[in-house]
């Protein structure tokens, strides 16, 4: 697969940070798990939907622009690769692309940032409680797939948050 | 010696490029993730505006206080940890240089070009940004506003001083509260950020 040079595709220019080319910011998991809580906690499922559209928005425009630049990638198999290496690289953790295409499909991730912050700072959850990741497959693969916002529907039937072995995303196209 | 930034914005990518096999960044005692700008823009700026009208006061005080608890277990967790024991403190010399190396690694992490313009010990802090993310997004996608919108750093700003003279970690956060009477996104030339002893 084509390799993503992640010494020179983080960058910097002055004090803003780049990740091939989009503005990033480095957070840590007493952010990111502070905004979920507080958007969960004042707003119930309006804040967890936001979570999932701010993270869907984000990561399809990010990545629609970089397969616009990374030409090489042919394949939706070798940009799903290429998406599963970024989310690693950026921290997020680990998941795993193959199990889905176009229609939709079944995602595994056995680790993430936000279930470490979360247990970290909160312990066990009884809800399903990675919206971030969820946003963030949706948004992928619109990008891959060449589709709208909107038009994938993520459930996650098992989550570490909840003491299952790993999280799994169940993917719809509508 | 003065804080030399350049050294900490060095450790930053060079240590955030470190993958461990589970996709996490252990650094600075903290899980460090790497993170679109639109994606916390969004996040913020919308919930702000489903809160608007009677609650936009509970908007801007919930993403200043979440910002805030961050800043201050972040930096509690940095300045303890063996990066800042190897790279920071060799180069601190009074208790006010730990707010240069807080702000040095704030630059490094992407938040903005923060520069400390004014300290006062236990009394006033000034922190001017030229380039903050949230001002830039809020201009991109909002255009210009009426009030500050740079509550992440804001909340920053108070948990430095929070810190340095507030109560013993883990009692001091929110002993300081920030202000941010200047923003670019109200069409200020800079955001500055105004810490002091909160009033309550
Ligand atoms: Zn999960
Ligand atoms: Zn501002």
């Amino acid at each position: 697969m084509t390799a993503f040079n992640w010494q020179s595709e983080l960058a910097r220019d002055g004090s803003r940070v780049f990740v091939a080319g989009l503005p990033v910011a480095m957070h840590c998991h007493h952010y990111n798990i502070n905004l979920q809580k507080t958007l969960e906690d004042t707003l119930g499922d309006e804040g967890i939907q936001l979570l999932f559209h701010s993270a869907e928005e984000a990561n399809r425009i990010g990545f629609t622009s970089f397969f616009n630049e990374y030409r090489q990638l042919k394949t939706n198999k070798s940009k799903l690769e290429m998406a599963a290496v970024i989310y690693q690289n950026s921290g997020f953790g680990i998941i795993h692309l193959q199990g889905v295409n176009r229609q939709g499909g079944t995602i595994l991730s056995p680790s993430s940032h936000h279930v470490t912050g979360w247990l970290a700072k909160h312990g066990l959850r009884d809800t399903p409680g990675c919206h971030f990741t969820r946003g963030w497959i949706a948004g992928v693969l619109e990008a891959v797939f060449d589709k709208p916002a909107g038009h994938y529907t993520i459930e996650e039937t098992h989550c570490k948050m909840m003491r299952d072995k790993e999280c799994v995303f169940q993917v719809t196209g509508v | 010696m003065a804080i030399d930034g350049s050294k900490i914005v060095h450790a930053v990518m060079e240590g955030s490029r470190i993958r461990e096999s589970k996709g996490i960044i252990p650094l600075f005692g903290v899980y460090l993730s790497i993170a679109s700008v639109q994606y916390y823009n969004t996040l913020s700026f919308e919930f702000e505006n489903k809160l608007r009208g009677e609650r936009a006061a509970e908007a801007e005080a919930l993403l200043v206080k979440a910002a805030q608890e961050c800043g201050y277990a972040t930096f509690q967790g940095i300045r303890n940890s063996w990066e800042w024991g190897e790279i920071v403190k060799p180069m601190i010399e009074t208790k006010e240089d730990q707010i240069e190396g807080f702000t040095a690694v704030s630059v490094a992490f992407g938040w903005g070009d923060l520069v400390v313009k004014e300290l006062i010990p236990h009394e006033k802090l000034v922190i001017r940004v030229t380039d903050s993310y949230e001002a830039r997004g809020h201009l991109e996608h909002y255009g210009m506003t009426e009030s500050g919108k740079c509550y992440m750093l804001r909340g920053v700003a108070g948990a430095f001083m929070d810190l340095l003279y507030g109560d013993d970690y883990p009692d001091g956060c929110f002993d300081y509260s920030a202000q941010e009477p200047f923003c670019r996104a109200k069409g200020d030339p800079y955001c500055e950020f105004v810490a002091r002893k909160s009033s309550d």
